[in-house]
């Protein structure tokens, strides 16, 4: 009876962290308490390991997923390493509490992953896949348009980074070109 | 990882246990597989009422109400006529087999008369003891058919209801359990399967009826007799692909043949059953159903052998679908798991 009790405090304290992080995530955040119960009851919770992979690049993704505790690397393969089996990875980021990542494969149609992520240490993440967006939006098109807008808005915002960064390395290049015909 | 290896040796145990105990116990596979003929056709309409407003469990409820209650009344107005037309077929059957024993023995005779003695071929009294004898094993069988029969009716429905109400749940339970690594392909592979079933499903029966209702129709203009049962037969044996338009013709041609039908019934008695299968391969299956599996002719026909051998009648009914889904689940680990290591 203790136990089942402790257990039960347990659990009731685990959904509400997990219901903590939902609330503060871009895509759920409007939400309502109602709407994000709903939510909760379609996303899927998945405990990790230290160095255990939560995907790997080439591997074809279905969906995204938050960091509820513990910490994500996020490596990509370095394509200069020689070709003698062992591939090397190069490190692109560490992600924690609350970051997301995998969101670009919620709407893409077989698309791969174009990084590896692992988790660095115990990790609780939250996986939102492309049935879950397809379930809450047959089942409640409220919730869905909300979560699809937001998701629109997030995609927009990488794209509009991703375009910066190339302005910048177009410009380093014409620097370096310049520097080069100068020499 | 020892945790991943327990989890997917736990799945895979789950899985096995449950097949072994759906092909072990009695009506169990029938049930199942008209439950989730009832869970794909109500699903959509589940989900219509939640967008609504109402909660899952109203949803359903409501909706198994109005669906009990058509098929209720549904079952009131057509069993009589099923049943005045199966007990008018039981009174007339012995005349129809000395028909067909007559129609032999005349070959016979005619085929012996041409081989003039060099070889004496006779079928005709063999066969017309076999026919008796499948005639009274084929109405005798009808009351454990029956309660077969009811307790599918039970069951199924039964088994549909908690799958509408909770069958998301409980694969998300099962999707737990999966580990890790495979658990994004899982969690496709078991989407992909739920939606190619159930337009599958969807499909077919769509198909089914309206081969049903046309031959229904047209055998009414004719003014043919017993139409209701041999339009439901048309409809059931139409589930079979390929041959099943074929066998759901036979009685009733049988039938015309045995009544010294002229040649103008025997006519549109063929283009009743011509007209049905026009329908369904020029608008049915191009616009509905070929999309939704895609395996070559020759798989589809070696697929249906292979259910005839291993289920019977069933086996011909559930063998695509079941085909497509392995075909499903072996390119879904042909992609996750080998193609992206190259």
């Amino acid at each position: 009876m203790v136990s089942a009790l402790w257990e039960n405090i347990f659990r009731r304290n685990s959904t509400d962290v997990v219901r903590g992080t939902l609330s503060r995530n871009l895509l759920f955040r409007e939400l309502s308490r109602g709407e994000l119960r709903f939510v909760m009851d379609i996303v899927h919770v998945r405990e990790y390991r230290p160095g255990e992979k939560v995907f790997s690049q080439g591997e074809v993704g279905v969906g995204m997923y938050i960091i509820v505790k513990g910490a994500v690397d996020i490596l990509v393969e370095d394509l200069s390493s020689p070709h003698d089996g062992r591939k090397k990875d190069i490190h692109i980021a560490r992600l924690s509490k609350d970051d997301f990542f995998g969101e670009l494969s919620l709407i893409e149609d077989n698309g791969r992953r174009n990084a590896s992520a692992v988790a660095h240490e115990d990790t609780q993440l939250i996986g939102f896949f492309k049935p879950d967006l397809m379930e809450i939006l047959e089942r409640n098109p409220h919730i869905g348009a909300k979560v699809v807008y937001r998701l629109a808005e997030v995609l927009g915002q990488r794209l509009i980074k991703t375009t910066e960064n190339i302005a910048e390395l177009r410009k380093e290049i014409q620097k370096l070109t310049e520097k080069g015909e100068t020499v | 990882m020892r945790n991943n290896r327990i989890r997917l040796l736990t799945v895979l145990a789950v899985l096995i246990l449950s097949f072994w105990i759906i092909l072990k116990v009695d009506n169990l596979l029938l049930s199942l597989v008209l439950a989730f003929v009832i869970y794909y056709l109500l699903s959509p309409l589940v989900s219509y009422l939640e967008r609504k407003g109402l909660s899952r469990a109203i949803s359903t409820t409501v909706l198994y109400g109005l669906t009990l209650t058509l098929m209720t009344g549904l079952v009131v107005w057509l069993f009589p006529v099923i049943s005045n037309q199966v007990n008018a077929l039981k009174l007339e059957l012995p005349r129809y087999i000395e028909g067909i024993s007559a129609l032999v023995f005349s070959t016979e005779s005619r085929v012996n008369e041409f081989l003039n003695s060099v070889y004496t071929i006779d079928i005709s009294q063999e066969l017309r003891a076999k026919m008796f004898s499948w005639a009274s094993v084929l109405f005798e069988g009808l009351p454990g058919f029956a309660q077969n029969f009811l307790s599918v009716t039970v069951l199924a429905p039964f088994f549909a209801f908690f799958m509408l109400l909770d069958g998301r749940q409980a694969s998300r339970n099962l999707l737990a359990l999966v580990p890790n690594n495979f658990f994004e392909m899982a969690l496709h592979l078991l989407h992909q399967l739920g939606e190619q079933m159930g337009h599958f499903i969807r499909a077919r029966l769509l198909e089914a009826l309206i081969v049903g209702l046309v031959v229904w129709g047209g055998l009414a203009l004719i003014d043919f007799r017993f139409a209701a049962l041999f339009a439901l037969f048309a409809a059931l044996t139409n589930l079979i692909p390929y041959v099943g338009p074929l066998i759901g013709a036979v009685p009733a041609v049988a039938l015309a043949v045995l009544n010294g039908s002229s040649s103008v019934d025997l006519f549109f008695l063929l283009l009743v059953y011509g007209v049905a299968q026009l329908v369904d391969i020029v608008f049915i299956i191009p616009l509905v159903v070929a999309k939704i599996v895609n395996l070559h002719p020759v798989t589809v026909v070696i697929v249906i052998i292979i259910g005839a051998q291993l289920m019977g009648v069933l086996g011909m009914i559930i063998s695509i679908p079941v085909a497509s889904a392995l075909k499903l689940v072996l390119s879904s680990i042909f992609t996750h798991v080998i193609d992206f290591r190259r």
